[in-house]
């Protein structure tokens, strides 16, 4: 276990690395000198030299890189081309509402599990057709035309929820009136219900290619009931390896998300990263970016170890 | 010999599948009794894996059924009885040992829960009684530190002693019949005599009749009472294991021997192939499945099964070619040219 | 008397019917011969083609999502080639094309003014506009249709893009092993850190937007997953007897590589490619929804969703709802078939 940790620390190192390196060589290839950009409208180019000696533009580039991981491990993420306001302290405010909903939708998504076991049991019967279908057509259905169909459905024509905003939350995510849950319904239904899709229909395939291997053969020549054979042997088995591709599909999740929010309206980095575009405001794009992937890829260690440790060939290796 | 524990007679398992019908095993028979080790050979898709599989009930339905036969455990026919009592049966009186020690142990459990699993289900033991029984159970058959062992996990077992483990899983509850199916195919020839030593030590021990399944005769020859070689779902020969080896009478059977390397005879036998490939189980002809590999076959061969015939004591074939033809070709194989004695 | 293998049946004399000639099998040739033909039967394409093909028909979902993929190549195709030929007409005499669209479409696409309601707000479905008309009074139909080419060019240079670079990173990755290996795959790990559609979004926000800068981004960023699939299957591959036959005989790597072990490799491929057309039209709606895509006047479905949906307050369903159908129709088709081709072509689903 402990070699895995030290070896999956090493990774998220050199993908750390190459995340901010891949991050700065995109804000170096915008167009346009950022010294001049920075220096502001109409400034002498006195001053814009001036300003590029003094942020180091006129430094090597593995010496701005450098100074640029230096600033983020400083949590300093550049200022906004538009409003000139740090870019961290834009995130700060935002992540919380990003961080909300991206929860919300884990925990529906945990229902795919059982769905996907109800699946397999059932292979080939009514329940299983229909499910399956209904996931596969789920599944490829881009979030925001889910969204902007619930907002229409639930939202303007039954008038049942409020379609878009945040409410108050204590502790940063939870929220603590009721209007504040309703805002948070429609944006981690339309999100959770495409996750619960896709992870049945993995959860499914992985529970039917379980229970075609030799042990739990064996199981059932012990004289095992069906029911141990599937909970006790079929189900552990089974689950593992979903919990990795859950892991690794926290991606499109938090991707997600964050068009979830352009179309609920919530300020969260999604918003921030829209308005980022229609603002052709490069650092806020990057910044929120940025962000996301830490916050992809701190979750996806977590999800890691705890798949070392429920599976023994993992934890108990040296 | 002892009691008679398993009758089996007519057991015909077929799976209907979208191509068509698979007739896995047509029309098998046999006996078998306390102490007393039977041999099923046969290459793979002859049908004898799916035989003992039938005898557990475990051919999974759709799309596999068994379509006709009895399968008499003592007075019980474990075709139709309940599936509660089956289960009591399954690991308990009928245990069963796999081929691939590898895929045949649950992967994230302890191997020591794996065995006591088994005796808290059929036995009246506790947790822990039953942990402890699994601890001695390893080192019955032969597993060093077994009670370091017994709370591992599959994955920190050498092949061999996988097998083992699933040996000592097969026994914990002192089955009168156990089956083998190729338990020693998957592993080293070094491993593998280890393997049939301890099914055989086991079997002294609890004194159970043996189903042993492989394609390997030279296991078969150290192991087992009698024969029953399967060519296409049938039964082609059957006998006492000298008889099969020695006086042989099913062309099948010939062709196996001559691929059966011999260390009694001199350099001049050549190791010979048996031509041609296993018989497609749905386009199965309705007379001997080896017709269309068989080199001295003849005009009924294909269209009639030939009936059973005597050879000799507790011997059998199924053949056409008539018996004094028989004894003349086989005189005339290099392989029959000196019976060693 | 006749041993095993050194005559051949047909000159032993219980061979002289004539059922037995025309039988089953081995009849009347020598070992080599048949061993040649055991080896081309398992290693035939076309038996191996045969036999997916007839999983597949089994998989209804399989087979609706490949009458969709059909139905969506062959109206991207017709319009491919009209748009040309149309743009040509229309730059050398407008008048003539504006009432003659030439294709599939009804209506020309752009032409506004068709049946505008009072409101200003676009008609509802009628027998003239199934799918009613937009703001602008533009057929709702028409554009859907046109915008079947962007999906379809999307889909298929984007993922040809990114087969390429995986079909040449991961065999290298795979059959040389060691520092190539590791320098590919870690790199491979840094796009996969990223959330997929934030990284197109970031690289699209540097290269500007744009029909050609959607293929390059997608495409671009779709070479890990390839380079992996590929990898993988070269690892499986890798040490099979045929390729150390083929190593043996004195055959180069490359050869090795393309000739021997790519072919025997490519079903998780083909799958990969499935799916990833699917995923490569669906980015680029998403894409052109945040208005970072396909910029007007050409029309995608992405976009003319983004345009509906400020008008949704205002009872416009129709405007949303039939670009989003083809837009999850098409996705649907291309997810469905690939799971379908996954599961035929699974060795370990084989009965």
């Amino acid at each position: 276990m402990i070699a895995y940790i030290i070896r999956r620390l090493l990774q998220l190192v050199i993908v750390l690395f190459g995340v901010t390196l891949i991050t700065f060589g995109m804000l170096k290839l915008v167009p346009g000198d950022p010294a001049v950009a920075l220096a502001g409208k109409n400034a002498t180019p006195e001053k814009i030299a001036f300003v590029r000696h003094e942020r180091g533009l006129d430094r090597p580039f593995y010496v701005q890189y450098i100074r640029y991981v230096e600033r983020l491990v400083h949590g300093d993420l550049g200022e906004s081309l538009y409003t000139a306001r740090p870019v961290a302290e834009m995130i700060r405010e935002a992540a919380p509402v990003t961080i909300q909903l991206a929860v919300a939708a884990v925990l529906i998504e945990l229902l795919g599990i059982p769905l996907g076991v109800f699946s397999a049991l059932r292979q080939y019967s009514f329940w299983d057709t229909t499910l399956t279908t209904a996931a596969l057509i789920l599944w490829g259905i881009p979030v925001f035309v889910l969204g902007y169909f619930a907002m229409y459905i639930f939202g303007l024509k039954l008038d049942w929820l409020p379609i878009g905003g945040v409410g108050p939350t204590v502790l940063g995510i939870i929220p603590s009136t009721w209007e504040s849950w309703q805002t948070l319904i429609l944006p981690a239904l339309t999100l959770g219900v495409i996750e619960i899709a896709y992870i049945s229909y993995m959860q499914r395939a992985s529970m039917l290619e379980v229970s075609r291997s030799d042990f739990i053969r064996t199981a059932r020549a012990k004289g095992l009931t069906e029911r141990k054979v599937i909970w006790g042997h079929g189900f552990k088995n089974a689950v593992i390896p979903v919990m990795t591709i859950a892991g690794i599909d926290l991606g499109a999740l938090i991707g997600g998300a964050i068009i979830t929010e352009t179309v609920f309206n919530r300020p969260g980095i999604g918003l921030l990263i829209y308005q980022g575009i229609n603002q052709r405001d490069v650092a806020v794009i990057a910044g929120g970016v940025l962000f996301a992937t830490f916050f992809f890829v701190f979750a996806n260690l977590l999800v890691d170890l705890g798949y070392a440790w429920v599976d023994p060939r993992v934890r108990l290796e040296d | 010999m002892g009691e008679r524990l398993l009758t089996i007679k007519d057991l015909s398992t077929h799976f209907f599948t979208h191509a068509g019908v698979v007739k896995a095993v047509n029309g098998v028979s046999f006996t078998l009794d306390r102490g007393e080790t039977i041999g099923i050979v046969g290459e793979s898709g002859s049908g004898k894996t799916v035989a003992a599989m039938s005898l557990m009930r475990l051919i999974p339905d759709p799309p596999g059924k068994v379509v006709e036969g009895s399968l008499m455990l003592g007075d019980r026919d474990l075709r139709t009885i309940s599936d509660d009592e089956m289960r009591g049966v399954r690991g308990n009186d009928i245990a069963m040992i796999f081929q691939d020690p590898m895929t045949s142990l649950n992967p994230v459990m302890k191997v020591g829960k794996q065995i006591a699993e088994a005796i808290t289900l059929h036995q009246d033991k506790g947790k822990r009684e039953a942990w402890q029984m699994a601890a001695k159970l390893l080192a019955r058959v032969g597993i060093p530190d077994a009670d370091k062992r017994v709370d591992q996990y599959p994955f920190e077992f050498s092949g061999g002693m996988r097998q083992r483990a699933m040996i000592a899983m097969a026994i914990s509850c002192n089955p009168d019949v156990l089956i083998a199916d190729e338990p020693t195919t998957a592993l080293d020839v070094t491993i593998q005599a280890q393997i049939i030593d301890v099914v055989r030590e086991m079997q002294a021990q609890f004194d159970s009749g043996v189903i042993l399944i492989t394609h390997d005769l030279g296991v078969i020859a150290e192991i087992s009472d009698k024969v029953m070689v399967m060519y296409g779902g049938r039964t082609v020969e059957y006998g006492p294991v000298d008889e099969i080896f020695y006086n042989a009478h099913h062309p099948y059977t010939w062709g196996l021997l001559a691929s059966l390397p011999r260390l009694d005879e001199s350099e001049k036998t050549r190791l010979t192939p048996i031509l041609g490939q296993p018989p497609n189980l749905i386009t199965l002809p309705a007379g001997c499945p080896f017709t269309a590999r068989c080199p001295y076959r003849r005009e009924e061969c294909r269209d009639k099964w030939p009936a059973h015939e005597a050879v000799g004591p507790d011997h059998g074939v199924h053949c056409w070619i008539p018996v004094e033809e028989r004894v003349a070709i086989r005189a005339g194989l290099p392989h029959f040219k000196e019976p060693a004695a | 008397m006749p041993d095993w293998d050194q005559q051949p049946p047909e000159e032993r004399e219980v061979y002289g019917s004539a059922w037995v000639t025309e039988a089953d099998g081995v009849d009347g040739r020598r070992t080599a011969e048949v061993v040649d033909e055991v080896i081309e039967e398992q290693t035939k394409p076309l038996g191996l083609w045969a036999d997916t093909w007839r999983r597949l028909k089994r998989n209804h979902l399989a087979l609706v999502g490949l009458g969709i993929i059909i139905v969506f190549i062959s109206v991207g195709t017709v319009e491919t080639v009209f748009y040309q030929m149309h743009w040509h007409v229309r730059a050398s005499a407008q008048a003539e094309a504006a009432d003659a669209p030439g294709y599939l479409a009804p209506y020309d696409p752009n032409e506004t003014n068709y049946d505008l309601s009072p409101s200003g707000l676009g008609s509802p479905p009628s027998w003239s506009h199934p799918f009613g008309t937009d703001y602008l009074g533009r057929d709702v139909f028409s554009r859907t249709l046109v915008a079947t080419r962007v999906a379809m060019l999307v889909g298929i240079i984007a993922v040809a893009i990114a087969l390429t670079l995986g079909l040449l990173l991961g065999p290298v990755s795979g059959y040389y092993g060691g520092a190539v290996d590791s320098v590919i795959m870690r790199a491979a790990d840094i796009f996969f850190a990223f959330p997929y559609i934030l990284f197109v979004l970031l690289i699209m926000s540097v290269l500007g937007q744009g029909f050609q800068n959607v293929f390059i981004a997608i495409g671009v960023l779709g070479w890990a997953t390839f380079a992996r699939v590929v990898r993988g299957q070269i690892l499986s591959v890798k040490s099979m007897e045929f390729v150390e036959a083929a190593r043996a005989q004195g055959a180069g790597d490359l050869r090795i590589i393309f000739r021997h072990v790519l072919p025997n490799s490519m079903a998780p491929v083909y799958v990969a490619v499935a799916m990833a057309i699917g995923g490569a039209i669906a980015t680029e709606a998403a894409l052109s929804y945040l208005g970072i895509g396909i910029q007007p006047p050409n029309s995608s479905w992405g976009l003319m969703i983004s345009d509906s949906v400020d008008y949704l307050a205002a009872g416009n369903w129709w405007w949303l709802l039939f670009p989003s159908l083809a837009l999850v129709t098409t996705v649907f088709g291309f997810i469905s078939f690939g799971n379908g081709l996954r599961d035929a072509t699974d060795p370990k689903l084989k009965e």
